[in-house]
């Protein structure tokens, strides 16, 4: 592309053509104070107004997220023009958001209060309105609260949720200072189509979008003797916990995250990386026995309950392609209340079984009805990274310094196929390995299936598997990359035997639970964390070589698919449409004489 | 083609039709049937003729007689006069406001006769719904003639030729913007037409869309043809049904006759043209937001580049042009564009059309040449103002725009003065305001539309826009701070400079624009707590308290008339009034002008009922107030000035001396007002008051002369200079040193003091005010046999009194208008005729009136032997010697200490009345005389170190509430008068005053807009 000439602030660079203002200041040393934009996902709706600049020959500000560079052009960032107007810009943003820092969820995390200090505002001469928490707090969602008092009106979830996830659940409702970002109707969250993924939190710059918190719930539980508290980890954590307790992101930090459990009081600290190596045993047969009985193919995998929820909103039609294993999650919380109960001479009622997840949609999936086969709720509690970060914190633990911890056994045991299941492509990988080992009696010449990895839309490869011949699969992450193989699907142009779908982008590296803020190079870094552990830590890289995967197949379930493993393994799907419930006339009548009386 | 031999045509616009115009139309069909007269006369129901005011309306060719106000019931009567017997029905005659005299042919009216049609060509001529009455007024030829023997390029170089810019508002030239999309590359175009119009007050795009579809889709069709596009919107508010129904119509038919659709008159050019309608968003008139509607998304802005001339609707190339742009393109092709660029002014061509809306007599749609100065749409086409208020402003440019104040009217249309103004063309909604609207107020509702049209996008324009608006809440409710006004100016400022679209940059225009022109507005709510136009109901109990300058308690006193307790009536008006007995019989009511009863009907007649109260009621005993206090004021006259702060300053201890020039105290009220208004035991008695409070009056007692000035600095603590202004302006011409000639204020004085006047028999007044009247009515009363009155301008534009003036000329006296002195002749030193020359009406002043230029060579002589010029008095301060403190500014007048109503440069001296204001009324002055005596007080116990004085309580006085339940249009009540002939030889009281029943009828008629409910 041709370059062109841009002077900023008196600074000469040379930027290419289409770059924007603000990507040109960056080149000449000058950070900008932005807000709304989020480039990478090419998200620059031009809309707080916070990173105006002075371009010559233009007769207003500019926003320069958005403006593109041309020969020639211009630029004062630190007129006083551009000063006033930053400023009176972020004043009226916090003219109209609670003065509730201190006891905010995003307090030392904030974009706004980044940006405040970078404009330099020290008051705020208006008067901020009294809003009633209650009409604008929702939390009906077991995943995700809401709180549209604190929302800016940067509109990234809603691009977040509209074209990288396509559940377009969040949209500008009313006019004026009565805009609200919510569900059509002011619906509760709890009653959308949204798949509890928790990329909109991710997006959030403030507060006005977060986690249901449920580490007091966990305290409680912990602290009543009469508990035996087990928790499970799913693979990502140990790739991005250390980065919230101040190490570099892409930290490994499986062995310090298992004492900080004990630490913190849990009885027995086991792996979900156990439970994905024995879904790639059941899912493995799963998918040998549709190909072998010609059963519905493509196969897709069901291990990430937002994607599970979205199918079943937008894609009723091809739940059967699902596969029926539960998610690693649930398969622990299955056998921690049934093998491991029996195993241990606890009785199942007193065990309390937490999981720290990456991810918002498990809180949800986990109270789903059919998640209790163990005869209690498979899962009591599921924490997000970030709460559990939280929780280290409020204990005071020097989490840095920790000394690394081991597993507990019988279902501590892992490997490196069941560790990458936190990067997209890593069930397919992990599958793979474990197909192709099943069905030719020999492993993978080699054991990394490089075609899967990285952060591509949609990845796909082919692989001779003996008898079988060229087995195609390919593998989304993100709902909207989701989106483009399950339309393939239904047009019946998909000639894959197996798909891997995740939810999130990049995975459960960048769950919807996971450290803020998400970036690719968090991605990256966090995947690259757990490729490590898979190449160079685990003893074994293939899921049926666990030891404590084969001994439970001894001794508990018997054989993969058979009637213990349907019983507490697998599960089932429900149609649950696109349709919203209409709220009934008069509550919009009363919704809107509310918007109407917050004028 | 059938031909008939008259047309009737029925104007079927939505303003017409919401005044019953579909009634008068199936009446007319009905009533030409049924005289068997289908074959002869041809029924059209045409789009909106403009002249929305007078609906429904009706014109009859071929004479093009116009009807208004027609109703059903009229039909028969027109159809049997005018169609039958060839007479026209004069009674629905539209009527010259000031003469009342019917114009029958539509275009001699002055809305139509200075308009000129491009855009609206064909209003109220065709029916909409019929294409080839379209074509028939050459409708297509320049579609045809640009696809057939025009090249894209050359079509955009005519359209660039003629100089035509958007309509829209934005003004950007049109064939550029052609240019920019031709040049685009892109498989698919579009040409969208905007007519999302969403102005309050504006309805130019639905009157073209209603009136002539057909245009705008030629217009799009050879904008299509320009910019290669096959796929064209019309993007139009689901609010205009009419206009909707019509488009779909024209649609349909020009797809049958070829005209659009594939391969549109053999050309090979096709274009498809769809109506999308929109949900009735102000935002959506910004071209992004638009488009993004039609895309199905929220109507949001996008911010700009990439323009939509190289990605805008689905990121296709896309032209959007305005109702308006399109309609004037396809005569711009037809006629060329230098034609088009020949109208108007050097930047801004061809004409603009306004959507003329507000307090002006004649709403409607008007289209005028580009350089038409905005006073004259308002004054010659629209008609002026009704019910004789004042104008204040207008608002030009809808939400988005600024208004214009009176010192403005000058301006012509052009986009970049108007711009200059602080206002902007906009899409050309104007609405008219008159005095009693409250400029705040104003600001604060287009503020409120503004913000709750806002999309919510970006920062400034959603909070912003909502803190402007709590900050305007704030100053109407009273409640407004110091800095309030830098506040919003500076929040304006960041929102015009920051926001994301055109919304959010031109939403504080009107707030900018008020401040800059009525920022005393402002100020009066701010630190007065005042609301000047008596609109911010926050800030005073009745529209009457708050107009009078003494905030006297009408509803209370006029309250206590209806209940026939007159003594506490009396004594309410005496708290804020020492002379009602003499304001119920001169006073200018500026609390009748606010009256809200003379929305229903008439006014109270507030004056009357004071008068009756004063006449009739029993006054309270007044007690001396004892000396309590060692300073001494000297009061300078014994006018209502300075006897009120007398007054007011013995009531609070001070020992006061009012010194007078002449015989009898009273000032102005017993020297320049005819006895025949204000007889002049009214004023001994009043004043007797306040001397019954133990003030000392010195009449005859001139300071400089009888007393000098440097004695009475020595003796007082404090001065008030409230001497009046005694001498009358010269007219400035030659000849007024001939015998013969006097100013207004010493002829009136002379007969005042009641010294034998001998006039002339031919005497002639010049001036428009009531000095003017006085003079005239006096003189007619001292025997003259011929008086005339020559006033410049026109009679609506006399500052006079129209009771008075029309009292005047019952008397006998004439009036001339548009004349003005230029020499007085005489023979031998003695007056005996005065040079007039004729005026005629030019430019608008700063007061808003137009200015009266002399007509070169219309000299006449007027024979006369007396001439009063009453053009203005001022006062006579040569009693302070040079040398003094007090200092006189470079006009002659006493200069004030910067900011003070009152206070001179020398210590403890001030001045108020005339002297201080020039000729006002006396409830002006009393209002000074109060206030200056607060100062005086103030200032003393300042210098003292004395608390502030605080008023004694008032006596309490209960004030019935009693209102009539059923609302009866009721006029005021009449004021009795003297026969003429009775009165016209004497100087006996003229009015005769009301009596019990017809005071209490009158006060019946009071809404209690005091009450709170």
């Amino acid at each position: 592309m041709a370059k062109v000439n841009v002077t900023i602030d008196n600074i000469k660079v040379s930027v290419e053509e289409g770059n924007t203002i603000l990507e040109a200041a960056m080149l000449a040393g000058i950070k900008i104070p932005t807000l709304c934009a989020w480039p990478e996902i090419n998200h620059r709706p031009g809309a707080c107004r916070v990173c105006v600049v002075e371009v010559d020959g233009q007769r207003n500000l500019v926003a320069s997220c958005v403006f593109p560079v041309s020969e020639g052009m211009v630029v004062k960032t630190t007129s006083e023009r551009v000063r006033k107007a930053r400023k009176l810009n972020v004043e009226l943003l916090l003219s109209n958001h609670p003065t509730e820092c201190n006891v905010c969820v995003r307090n030392g995390n904030c974009d706004l209060q980044v940006v405040a200090e970078a404009v330099g505002l020290r008051e705020v001469r208006f008067t901020y309105p009294d809003y009633s928490t209650a009409e604008y707090i929702d939390d009906s969602s077991p995943s995700v609260v809401r709180d549209a008092r604190k929302c800016i009106k940067c509109y990234r979830c809603v691009t977040v949720c509209d074209e990288i996830q396509t559940a377009s659940v969040l949209s500008p409702t009313f006019r004026g200072d009565g805009v609200r970002i919510g569900p059509a109707f002011n619906l509760p969250l709890l009653e959308t189509n949204c798949t509890n993924c928790g990329q909109c939190i991710l997006a959030c710059p403030v507060g006005a979008l977060y986690e249901k918190d449920d580490t007091d719930k966990v305290w409680a539980a912990l602290n009543d003797p009469s508990k035996h508290v087990v928790v499970q980890e799913a693979p990502a954590i140990r790739a991005a916990l250390g980065e919230d307790l101040g190490m570099p992101v892409g930290s490994l930090v499986t062995g310090k995250m298992i004492e900080a459990l004990r630490r913190l009081g849990f009885d027995k600290v086991f792996d979900t990386n156990f439970t994905a190596d024995l879904t790639i045993i059941e899912e493995g047969n799963e998918l040998l026995q549709r190909v072998k009985t010609g059963g519905k193919l493509p196969m897709i995998t069901s291990c990430s309950p937002g994607w599970i929820k979205f199918c079943e909103h937008f894609y009723p039609d091809l739940l059967d392609n699902l596969s029926t294993c539960k998610s690693p999650q649930q398969m622990m919380g299955a056998l921690i209340k049934t093998y491991y109960a029996e195993h241990s001479g606890v009785d199942a009622k007193d065990i309390v079984s937490v999981s720290i997840m990456p991810c918002t949609a498990k809180k949800f999936e986990c109270q789903r009805d059919e998640m209790a086969d163990s005869g209690f709720r498979d899962v009591d509690y599921v924490l997000t990274t970030r709460e559990l970060s939280r929780m280290i914190k409020q204990a005071g633990i020097d989490f840095a310094n920790l000394p690394e911890g081991d597993y507990d056994n019988p279902l501590g045991e892992y490997t490196g196929a069941g560790t990458i299941f936190g990067a997209t492509g890593g069930v397919m990988e992990a599958a793979l390995r474990t197909v192709y080992a099943v069905v030719t009696g020999t492993n993978l010449e080699s054991l990394d299936v490089t075609p899967v990895r990285g952060l591509e839309g949609v990845k796909e490869a082919a692989v001779e598997v003996g008898p079988l011949g060229k087995v195609k699969v390919a593998v989304a992450h993100g709902l909207s990359n989701a989106r483009q193989l399950m339309d393939k699907i239904r047009d019946g142009s998909a000639d894959y035997a197996f798909i891997e779908v995740m939810c999130c982008p990049g995975g459960c590296v960048s769950g919807g639970g996971q450290p803020i803020a998400p970036s690719n190079e968090k991605r990256i870094n966090r995947a690259a964390a757990l490729y490590k552990d898979d190449g160079a830590v685990q003893k074994f890289r293939q899921s049926h070589e666990n030891p404590s995967v084969k001994r439970i197949y001894e001794v508990f379930l018997k054989e993969p698919l058979g009637h213990k493993s349907h019983e507490l393994l697998h599960t089932h799907y429900y149609k649950r449409g696109t349709d919203l419930p209409h709220a009934h006339d008069a509550e919009l009548e009363v919704n809107d004489a509310k918007n109407k009386a917050t004028h | 083609m059938k031909v008939f031999r008259a047309h009737i045509l029925v104007c079927g616009g939505t303003g017409c039709r919401a005044s019953g115009s579909e009634g008068v139309h199936g009446a007319v069909v009905k009533e030409i049937a049924a005289k068997g007269l289908s074959d002869e006369v041809a029924i059209v129901e045409t789009g909106c003729n403009g002249f929305c005011a007078a609906g429904p309306i009706m014109v009859i060719y071929p004479e093009g007689t116009f009807y208004q106000y027609v109703k059903a019931d009229d039909v028969s009567e027109i159809i049997e006069e005018h169609i039958v017997k060839g007479r026209p029905v004069q009674r629905l005659m539209y009527r010259e406001p000031a003469t009342e005299k019917a114009i029958p042919h539509m275009l001699d009216i002055p809305f139509f006769g200075k308009q000129m049609l491009i855009a609206l060509k064909n209003r109220g001529l065709i029916d909409a719904e019929k294409i080839d009455e379209y074509i028939a007024r050459d409708g297509y030829i320049g579609a045809a003639k640009a696809l057939t023997e025009m090249s894209p390029d050359e079509v955009i170089d005519e359209v660039k030729k003629s100089g035509l810019r958007g309509r829209g508002g934005g003004g950007f030239p049109t064939g550029m913007k052609w240019q920019f999309a031709r040049k685009s590359q892109g498989d698919i175009k579009y040409i969208l037409c905007n007519a999302d119009e969403g102005d309050p007050g504006a309805f130019m795009d639905r009157s073209v869309l209603e009136a002539d579809p057909h245009a705008v889709l030629e217009g799009m069709i050879i904008g299509g043809y320009a910019i290669g596009a096959n796929k064209g919107y019309i993007y139009c508010r689901a609010e205009y049904p009419l206009a909707i129904k019509r488009l779909g119509i024209a649609i349909d038919q020009a797809k049958e006759y070829g005209l659009l659709g594939d391969n549109i008159l053999g050309s090979g050019y096709s274009l498809d043209i769809e109506v999308y309608q929109g949900a009735g968003a102000f935002v959506c008139g910004e071209e992004t937001a638009l488009m993004a509607s039609i895309e199905g998304k929220r109507g949001m802005p996008r911010p700009r580049p990439p323009f939509p001339a190289s990605q805008g609707l689905w990121k296709k190339p896309s032209v959007l042009n305005n109702v308006e742009t399109f309609a004037n393109i396809s005569q711009i092709v037809l006629k060329g564009g230098s034609w088009y660029s020949s109208i108007g002014t050097e930047r801004s061509k061809g004409t603009k059309v306004f959507a003329l809306t507000g307090a002006v007599n004649n709403v409607g749609l008007v289209e005028v040449p580009m350089g038409t100065p905005i006073g004259d749409i308002i004054f010659d086409i629209g008609g002026g103002i009704p019910g004789g208020k004042q104008y204040k402003a207008a608002q030009l440019g809808g939400p988005s725009g600024g208004c214009i104040p009176s010192s403005a009217l000058n301006t012509p249309t052009d986009y970049e003065e108007i711009i200059k103004l602080g206002a902007i063309m906009g899409s050309g909604g104007l609405i008219v305001m008159d005095e009693d609207t409250c400029m705040v107020d104003t600001a604060r509702f287009f503020m409120e539309f503004c913000q709750e049209e806002s999309c919510g996008k970006c920062t400034p324009c959603r909070e912003g826009t909502k803190r402007m608006l709590e900050v305007l809440h704030r100053i109407c409710h009273g409640e407004g701070k110091e800095g309030d006004i830098e506040l919003l100016e500076e929040l304006a400022a960041t929102i015009k400079d920051s926001a994301l679209c055109g919304l959010g940059q031109t939403a504080p225009n009107p707030v900018l624009s008020t401040i800059r022109y009525f920022r005393d507005e402002y100020e009066a709510h701010i630190y007065d707590k005042k609301c000047p136009a008596a609109v911010c109901s926050s800030l005073f109990k009745s529209p009457c308290q708050s107009a009078c300058p003494i905030e006297m308690d009408v509803p209370a006193y006029i309250a206590l008339v209806r209940a026939g307790r007159l003594e506490d009536a009396y004594r309410v008006m005496l708290r804020t009034n020492p002379f009602p007995g003499v304001c119920g019989r001169v006073c200018p009511q500026f609390c009748s002008n606010k009256c809200r009863r003379g929305q229903l009907d008439e006014p109270m007649a507030i004056a009357w009922l004071k008068r009756y109260i004063a006449d009739n009621g029993r006054k309270p005993v007044i007690e001396a107030v004892p000396v309590t206090r060692k300073e001494k004021i000297a009061v300078i006259g014994a006018g209502p000035a300075g006897l009120t702060a007398a007054q007011d300053l013995a009531k609070r201890g001070y020992k006061v001396t009012v010194f007078e020039e002449l015989p009898h105290a009273g000032g102005m009220m017993r020297y320049a007002i005819p006895e025949y208004r204000l007889p002049r035991n009214i004023i001994e008695e009043e004043v007797k008051d306040i001397e019954a409070l133990g003030v000392e009056i010195r009449t005859k007692t001139r300071v400089g002369k009888d007393i000098s000035y440097d004695k009475i600095s020595k003796d007082y603590d404090g001065i008030v200079i409230a001497c009046g202004a005694h001498k009358s302006w010269t007219l400035d011409i030659e000849g007024e040193d001939l015998k013969g000639v006097w100013g207004a204020t010493e002829f009136l004085r002379e007969v005042n003091l009641g010294k034998k006047v001998k006039l002339g028999s031919k005497v002639a007044i010049v001036g428009g005010g009531n000095s003017a009247i006085d003079a005239a009515r006096t003189a007619i009363r001292l025997g003259a046999a011929d008086v005339t009155i020559l006033y410049r301008r026109e009679r609506k534009d006399m500052p006079a009194w129209e009771h008075e003036i029309k009292a005047a000329e019952h008397e006998g006296v004439k009036i001339e208008y548009l004349v003005a002195p230029v020499k007085l002749v005489g023979d031998k030193g003695k007056l005996n005729g005065v040079v007039c020359q004729k005026m005629k009406l030019g430019e608008f002043d700063r007061s808003g009136r137009r200015k009266p230029v002399p007509i070169p060579g219309s000299e006449y002589t007027l024979a006369i032997d007396t001439m009063i010029p009453a053009i203005s008095q001022s006062a006579d301060t040569s009693f302070i010697p040079d040398g003094s403190d007090v200092k006189r500014d470079k006009w002659g007048g006493i200069e004030k200490v910067a900011k003070s109503k009152n206070k001179t440069l020398a210590k403890g001296v001030y001045i108020i009345g005339d002297a201080a204001t020039g000729p006002a009324t006396v409830v002006e002055a009393i209002a000074m005389g109060h206030e200056v005596a607060r100062d005086v007080d103030a200032s003393i116990r300042e210098w003292n170190n004395e608390p502030a004085y605080s008023e004694p309580e008032q006596d309490k006085i209960d004030i019935p509430f009693e209102v009539n339940e059923e609302l009866l249009a009721t006029p005021k009540e009449v004021m009795p008068e003297m026969e003429i002939a009775a009165r016209v030889a004497n100087f006996a009281e003229v009015e005769l005053g009301y009596t019990r029943e017809t005071a209490y009828k009158e006060a019946c008629r009071c809404l209690r807009c005091d009450a709170e409910l």
